[in-house]
């Protein structure tokens, strides 16, 4: 909500990139260029016209279509969806589509999975390189029957002539298809005669998923393979001072212990070697270090609470519209983990002046130009094979287990060498989604309309997350303002699922309910009310499919009934990666304080659905993740470091607390995709949150809400 | 180090290591069967459920010094042809998203229907609570065992375990 999408960043390139050759030892190859998504903090610009083609599709004279996907699986199904819209424009039948994870290759350009952009930056140049070889395939075919290509059509991988009922298979057309001239400007089927796109297709590795075969980057396995862990200062940006490394190398198993310190890029701390993960975590809790903490030592949650509220009374409101209520409400979010199931790691082999790595990373790019920087190696000598994540989040976009595994592995010459956190390393040095704090003033009119609209906004200096008055509920009031203020930086922040919106949406949200109560209004009404107050003209911002999802979900959850007390329903919205999304939770909450959510209804407009299966998955997800942080989890910094260490104090949502109906409603539509990794979080705790008002009268304006007492009488 | 001769997916192994070491950080790094995550090493994840026995236990949670000749069965192992009716309805239902807990999942839930080949709702709550998944694919885990149940009563298997 916080940041509407630039509609000029999706406007599909008209250009096709697409270059098309012979397979060595016959068949069909075409590549062409994938950007990296259209968040504008990682748009690349577009490509020159002799581009170099970053994915390809080849297809086999034994009619084996392989499909290269160039960007990192971390759960959000893009090694499945990417290759549908392929095989969709194609024609191909899916069972025969091969799917190859793509290593980081000068020749595939730049890869990322960040900004919920994937599909949304490749769609129609996915579309264009299956159209394109359909075409050169179909031309082929008239070629060697001497019929027109246009009365030429394709059925599952193959062409056929209706008229003197001849087939030939891709597989068979392939070498020659490789030798026409590539068409211009193929035309894109109409959406809807999509056969494929918007059905369910399971996950492509979820057959290895089931097996636990190797697919992650802990689980690589390297002749000869050394493990590693390295500690850092739990306090950020302190130093090695001193270590009892002749202790810790006594140890058993452990082949060496060492500080690394003054290499570009990676935070001074100790290497600690052994034959096994469990004899380097062994010895890395008998590691004593003395540290130099540095400056950071200073900061903690308590003092930041104090500083952000000092900050914005040094950006007071205007005065109010004479006549008009004043209603006024302080929100808060505190840092929270990514805490990925597979904790960092990385493996990486120093052989011949060349470092190959092996990193579960979201921007292997990053990597790669984090470890020649830091080790003064040329790009061409680090190679990195990119593993399947274990959850991303963003976190694994910074890319420090790379340096920390290169460094080791750069002194250890010739052993390849797996560098592995601790759960608890991993809590320790997160870049978290940064705490958050809202002062909000808002005056209403004696009809409870919104005349003015303050929001006093602090977070900490540096990383994503900052706020502004260019979204709703904004827009619909004029002159209304967000003055932002920044913490001293220090803690280490980043991007984490729906960078903004995850804190932001959830306390714009609740004050808008705040609002409509204060009104006296049903919240739903009071939400349409201010949507037609937003001026058409609001960048990027469609305010009749928010209408669509809110009227959409409302109606799917029985809005409006009447409930007894202890029960409640609650609205929230939110504009994410350009998707419109409506939630209505539906909770229960004891009299002694017990909380329970037992129904979840999302409605989106996320535009074209390519894969339902992976679409939904991704909504349910998300709208789950978003409500296991916002009901439990909290990072709080203490003397500079964060308190919080493992899943026994960082709770996380389980099963038993999961709601009985977790309901997702996708609005038809053939508009282009949006993202839809990361849409369906920001508004799950606010509606969730409005529940709870609903069904207790109580507010909760400080997260995690299990820090508020709930009970009522 | 020690030397043990373990059961493992019904064949034995002799590994040599640190005595305090894991089930766990045998498995992974001793035997390479690496389908047994590490997710948080106090037992609060899931993410390392291997059976010994039969019983759904934490690997993490596991010394090496303590499995003795207990039948141990890692995801690895559940199934010879791979086919136990979880993974079937794991792939049927599509269930995994980064797929990192899943083999955790499996066996905590494997566990669940040899003793209860028809769990309700609050038999799922109950047993799967002590599995974690960061990605929150919750919701098709639950019909995924319910789906295994039906499965394993004799209902074919649909599509899905193809790619």
């Amino acid at each position: 909500m916080t940041r509407p999408s630039d509609t000029s960043s999706l406007a599909m390139d008209r250009r096709a990139f697409i270059k098309v050759s012979a397979l060595l030892g016959g068949g069909l190859l075409v590549g062409t260029y994938l950007r990296s998504g259209p968040d504008s903090a990682f748009a690349e610009p577009a490509p020159a016209a002799d581009f170099t083609p970053n994915a390809f599709i080849s297809i086999a004279p034994n009619g084996t279509v392989t499909i290269i996907a160039p960007n990192s699986e971390m759960g959000q199904g893009i090694k499945t969806s990417l290759p549908m819209i392929v095989a969709e424009e194609l024609d191909v039948a899916w069972e025969k589509v091969v799917i190859v994870q793509g290593d980081l290759n000068p020749a595939y350009g730049r890869q990322m999975s960040v900004g919920s952009g994937s599909t949304v930056g490749n769609f129609t140049a996915l579309r264009r390189a299956g159209a394109t070889a359909r075409a050169m395939l179909i031309a082929a075919a008239a070629q060697t029957w001497g019929a027109p290509a246009s009365e030429c059509t394709t059925e599952k991988s193959v062409v056929v002539h209706a008229a003197s009922r001849r087939r030939a298979s891709y597989g068979e057309l392939a070498t020659k298809a490789a030798t026409m001239p590539t068409p211009a400007d193929v035309p894109l089927k109409d959406t809807n005669d999509f056969k494929l796109l918007g059905t369910r297709v399971p996950g492509v590795d979820n057959a290895k998923i089931v097996k636990g075969e190797s697919l992650f980057g802990i689980d690589v396995r390297l002749p000869g393979m050394v493990y590693a862990t390295y500690t850092k200062c739990p306090v950020f940006g302190g130093s090695v001072a001193s270590a009892n490394l002749d202790e810790v190398k006594s140890r058993l198993g452990v082949r060496d212990a060492f500080v690394l310190d003054n290499i570009p890029g990676l935070p001074s701390g100790v290497a600690i070697v052994a034959d096994s993960t469990w004899n380097a975590f062994s010895a890395t809790r008998a590691l004593k270090v003395k540290w130099n903490e540095g400056a950071v030592v200073s900061q903690n949650s308590a003092e930041m609470a104090k500083q952000a509220e000092q900050l914005a009374k040094g950006t007071p409101p205007d005065a109010l519209p004479a006549d008009s209520t004043r209603v006024e409400a302080a929100y808060h979010y505190p840092f929270l983990a990514h805490a990925t199931l597979e904790p960092q790691n990385c493996t990486a082999l120093f052989k011949n002046g060349v470092m190959e790595m092996w990193t579960p990373t979201q921007m292997p790019a990053v990597g790669q130009g984090l470890v020649t920087r830091a080790l003064g190696l040329a790009p061409k000598d680090v190679v990195v094979h990119i593993t399947r994540l274990g959850g991303g989040f963003g976190r694994r976009g910074s890319n420090e287990f790379s340096i920390e595994a290169a460094a080791i592995a750069k002194r250890l010459d010739g052993i390849p060498v797996k560098v592995m956190w601790m759960r608890e390393q991993d809590f320790a040095h997160d870049n978290y989604r940064s705490n958050g704090w809202h002062f909000f003033t808002a005056g209403l009119d004696r009809a409870g309309k919104v005349v003015a609209l303050h929001d006093a906004f602090v977070k900490m200096q540096g990383g994503p997350g900052d706020m502004s008055a260019s979204g709703f509920p904004f827009t619909a009031i004029p002159g209304s303002k967000v003055a932002s203020s920044k913490l001293p930086a220090g803690i280490p922040t980043g991007y984490w699922r729906a960078p903004g919106d995850n804190g932001n949406t959830w306390a714009t949200q609740s004050f808008v309910d705040e609002l409509a109560h204060a009104a006296d209004r049903d919240p739903k009404a009071y939400t349409l009310d201010l949507l037609d107050a937003v001026p058409a003209s609001a960048r990027g911002f469609d305010r009749a499919k928010m209408k669509t999802v809110i009227n959409l979900a409302t109606e799917k959850a029985g809005w409006g009934r009447s409930r007894p007390r202890g029960e409640g329903q609650g609205l929230a919205i939110t504009h994410t990666n350009n998707a419109y999304v409506a939630i209505v939770a539906d909770v229960t909450v004891s009299r002694a304080g017990d909380l329970a959510i037992t129904r979840l209804v999302a409605a989106i407009d996320c535009g074209t659905v390519i894969n339902l299966s992976a679409a939904e998955a991704q909504v349910q997800g998300a709208m789950l993740d978003g409500i296991s942080a916002a009901w439990f989890q909290k990072i709080l910094i203490e003397r500079g470091a964060a308190e919080q260490t493992n899943f026994n104090d960082y709770p996380m949502l389980r099963m038993a607390k999961v709601p009985p109906v977790v309901d997702v409603q996708f609005v038809k539509s053939s508009a282009p995709p949006t993202g839809l990794g990361e849409p369906g979080l920001p508004a799950a705790a606010p509606a969730v949150c409005n529940a709870i008002f609903a069904a207790t009268g109580k507010r909760v304006r400080t997260l995690p809400i299990m820090d508020t007492d709930l009970k009522w009488a | 180090m020690s030397k043990y001769s373990l059961r493992v997916n019904g064949q034995t192994h002799s590994v040599d290591v640190a005595s305090d070491t894991p089930m766990l950080w045998v498995l992974r790094d001793a035997l390479g069967l690496v389908g047994t995550k590490y997710g948080c090493g106090i037992g609060e994840c899931g993410a390392c459920t291997i059976h010994v026995d039969g019983k759904p236990v934490r690997g993490c949670q596991t010394p090496v010094s303590k499995v003795g000749t207990a039948a141990i069965t890692t995801i690895e192992g559940l199934d010879a042809g791979a086919k136990h009716p979880l993974q079937q309805a794991w792939c049927e239902l599509d269930v995994p998203q980064c797929g990192y807990c899943q083999a955790g999942q499996i066996m905590t839930a494997a566990a669940l229907l040899k003793s209860t080949p028809h769990p309700t709702d609050t038999d799922i709550d109950r047993e799967m609570d002590q599995n974690l998944c960061r990605c929150a694919s919750y919701v098709r885990i639950r019909a995924g065992i319910k789906r295994a149940a039906e499965i394993a009563g004799g209902a074919p298997s649909l599509k899905g375990g193809s790619q």
